[in-house]
């Protein structure tokens, strides 16, 4: 017992004085849960994957008391993550698109990250490009940000170069218009006998190349349209759809898409379209050359790049054609961080440290790597250009962010119901519906959701 | 009367003169009678584990789901469900792409219940007869029944794909052009009817086995010996004879084809067109696509209403035939 007693009061007194040492030197430890930062199992060790690894990492290094506690993204997250915030189990930082800002906005799910510019001085808003940052602010660059840009895609319109030199077309250019893009398209349509779609003995019953591809999805591919012929779908502040739905400029637009398919035949109909891709995915038919030009967002890079006739040559992407607007959409994805993790402030300055790295151009420079989307990071999407293995296709994806509107999915929590009645209009209307009937029906019924 | 019964009563009190008198006696005896039987007891005992799950996994939710029906609940908290009475239902109305699911729904089940019904009966009148190996080839219908959703959709695109698939070349072979089986809005939803025949084939044929080989056979050779053709003997015999199996089929059919959803939501998503929009897969996006969760509920009641009313015919029909005994 004697000789037991001095070593237990020299462990006791070492621990009294160490103790507020440590204290005062090191921060509380915070353990972050943060959904987002994984892949699926069979992509560990991808280069997203290693992207991912790296970000924890850094996060880590430049603040020993934070640990990341990197939770799978569950299947159905999106739900999930409305159960979770329900349940008060929901993480405290994860990756959301923006379609699903404005649910979470409602509800007070997510922080202002005007918060975390007080805690975190460096994490400025200046860094991100504007455009893509407006859709965390539903109102105004002066309101609250709720979350932050991580990366965004706008759509562009993807064309097979060998299609255009087969037809003798002249490749697009960033300022061609919308009688220029008709002309394309008409002349990049070859029936079997090689005659255009301007020929008058061309044969619309045999198509071999079509100049176009034009599809249901309203908001995915059809809303720039609209934009561009000076239209739109919604008021300002998004209330109403009458005067906008039905506005004459709208109806030009959408009918310019029926007639692409139904009149002038340089689009297939959506019956001939399901044909095609019976036995191969949509970018093989491509650049097969079946079909010279259609609209897709940065993402489409990789999966192109998988198919076994893919050739670089063949590639190129240009911007929608310029009409009353140069407008294009632009799907994005930002880090938000729960509002519950207010409460704790050795947890907010944490959760801010982390989206500070998360967003900083260390981390940003990894999208040239994966290739699914651009930088929302201004300086690192402008570096982009030099470091991607597409320069000139990259280029035109980053001149686009200029033009970029916001989706109405970031705006309305009634898109869920809207956009699917507006998807019917549009494929009715491509199956040869009159174009007016049908879209009042849909202002008919899209008013009575949001009268609701 | 009288006997271990009378004695059990009495030695547990239920006819024990008392002091007490009214409502508060009877209910006290009511009482003592019930736990003085153990056996009843245990017998609760034993279907608590049962009733326990019915209260927590179905009446629970069900109320839950009436009083949402009656909320403007967009999730994901329920706090921020306000109660608004019967507009859910009153917007339902005059819901054009509700009704049309319904519609959708109506054709499905009016094209579902009688070809499925038929078919199984043939296949169940041949899996009845005494051959070889016929144990073989009733394993082998039934096995669509045990298999997945998900799986058997994936075999029907492929069969159904309008260049490789096996059906537009049998269809070839007499001269028929191909057809678009899932991506016409003609075609698409009779697809699905195929399908869920050949799916629920199985199990139909097996209660139609079970209807069929409790028919005395005494009654097929008497017809026989009369002269009856076999045609006449299943018509005039048979077939009335099976008539309990055919009303529960019938039932459960309807029942069933009204609740379609998981080749709609595997296979076609609603479409082409709306055309396959069934009302359950309408509930299912409104609630958890729209996370319209309160507008879904009223729906499914709705949906409910229709099915009881649908039962509530066809039991109403029944009894019109003179049939007092259900099942």
């Amino acid at each position: 017992m004697r000789r037991i007693a001095p070593k237990v009061l020299f462990l006791v007194l070492v621990f009294v004085l160490v103790l507020p040492f440590s204290m005062a030197l090191g921060q509380d430890p915070v353990t972050l849960n943060v959904v987002g930062v994984t892949v699926p199992p069979e992509e560990l060790g991808s280069t997203l994957d290693l992207a991912y690894q790296a970000l924890v990492a850094s996060v880590q290094e430049a603040n020993p008391n934070i640990t990341v506690n990197a939770i799978e993204t569950p299947p159905e997250f999106e739900t999930q993550i409305l159960v979770d915030l329900a349940a008060g189990t929901a993480p405290d930082i994860w990756r959301a698109g923006h379609a699903q800002l404005p649910e979470l906005i409602e509800g007070g799910h997510l922080l202002d990250m005007r918060q975390c510019t007080e805690v975190v001085p460096e994490l400025t808003m200046d860094r991100f490009v504007p455009s893509v940052l407006a859709i965390h602010q539903p109102e105004g660059p002066d309101g609250p940000v709720y979350g932050l840009p991580n990366g965004f895609t706008p759509m562009v319109f993807y064309y097979n170069t060998e299609s255009f030199e087969r037809a003798g077309v002249d490749l697009p250019t960033s300022d061609w218009t919308v009688d220029q893009f008709l002309d394309s398209v008409q002349r990049l349509t070859l029936d079997t006998s090689g005659r255009n779609a301007q020929d008058p003995a061309f044969d619309a019953a045999n198509i071999e190349q079509y100049g176009f591809r034009v599809r249901k999805w309203a908001v995915l591919e059809n809303l720039a349209w609209i934009w561009l012929f000076g239209g739109d779908v919604f008021s300002e502040d998004y209330s109403t759809v009458d005067g906008y739905l039905n506005s004459p400029e709208t109806i030009e637009a959408i009918t310019f898409l029926r007639d692409l398919v139904l009149q002038y035949h340089v689009a297939p109909e959506p019956n001939a379209l399901d044909m095609m891709i019976q036995e191969r995915a949509f970018p093989a038919v491509f650049l097969d050359g079946a079909v010279a030009m259609y609209p897709r967002g940065h993402w489409e890079l990789v999966g192109l790049q998988l198919q076994e006739n893919y050739s670089p040559d063949k590639l190129g992407v240009v911007g929608y054609p310029v009409g009353a607007r140069d407008a294009t959409i632009a799907f994005e994805d930002g880090w938000v961080i729960n509002a519950a993790v207010a409460d704790d402030p050795a947890k907010l300055e944490a959760a801010c440290q982390f989206v500070n790295v998360a967003t900083d151009v260390e981390f940003q420079r990894s999208k040239v790597e994966t290739g699914l989307e651009i930088s929302a990071n201004q300086a690192s999407a402008d570096e982009s250009v030099s470091l991607s293995a597409w320069p000139d296709l990259e280029a035109v994806f980053v001149a686009e962010m200029a033009n970029v509107m916001t989706d109405p999915n970031a705006r309305l929590v009634a898109m869920g119901v809207i956009e699917p009645r507006l998807d019917l209009m549009f494929e009715n209307i491509l199956a040869g519906a009159d174009v007016t009937e049908e879209v009042n029906l849909a202002v008919e019924e899209i008013e009575r959701e949001l009268q609701r | 009367m009288g006997g271990p019964f009378l004695e059990e009563c009495l030695m547990a009190g239920a006819y024990a003169p008392t002091t007490h008198t009214g409502k508060w006696a009877d209910e006290r005896n009511l009482w003592q009678r019930f736990w003085s039987r153990s056996n009843e007891r245990v017998g609760y005992l034993f279907i608590l584990p049962a009733f326990s799950h019915l209260v927590v996994f179905v009446l629970i939710p069900l109320v839950f789901s009436a009083y949402l029906s009656f909320t403007d609940w967009r999730g994901p908290n329920l706090q921020n469900a306000p109660f608004i009475g019967l507009k859910n239902y009153e917007f339902l109305l005059g819901d054009r792409q509700f009704w049309a699911a319904m519609k959708n729904t109506l054709l499905f089940t009016v094209l579902f219940v009688p070809i499925s019904m038929a078919v199984s009966l043939g296949v169940a009148v041949v899996m009845n007869q005494k051959l070889r190996g016929v144990w073989f080839f009733r394993t082998l219908f039934f096995i669509p029944v045990i298999s997945s959703w998900v799986a058997v959709s994936i075999i029907w695109i492929t069969l159904l794909d309008p260049q490789a698939g096996i059906l537009n070349y049998l269809l070839g072979q007499i001269g028929i052009a191909p057809v678009n089986w899932l991506g016409s809005p003609a075609t698409a939803l009779l697809a699905i009817v195929i399908i869920a025949t050949w799916k629920g084939l199985g199990f139909q044929m097996v209660i139609w086995l079970a209807g069929l080989q409790a028919i005395p056979q005494e009654l097929q050779e008497a017809a026989a010996i009369d002269g009856a053709t076999r045609w006449q003997s299943f018509w005039r015999i048979t077939l009335p004879l099976l008539a309990p199996t055919t009303f529960f089929l019938a039932v459960t059919g309807v029942i069933g084809s009204f609740q379609v959803f998981s080749p709609v939501y595997v296979i076609t998503g609603g479409g082409p067109r709306g055309s396959t929009d069934v009302v359950v897969y309408h509930i299912y996006t409104r609630a958890f696509e729209a996370y319209d969760m309160g507008y879904a509920a009223s729906q499914a009641w709705v949906l409910f209403a229709v099915i009881m009313f649908a039962t509530l015919i066809q039991f109403w029909y029944r009894r019109r035939q003179g049939e007092e005994t259900m099942f």
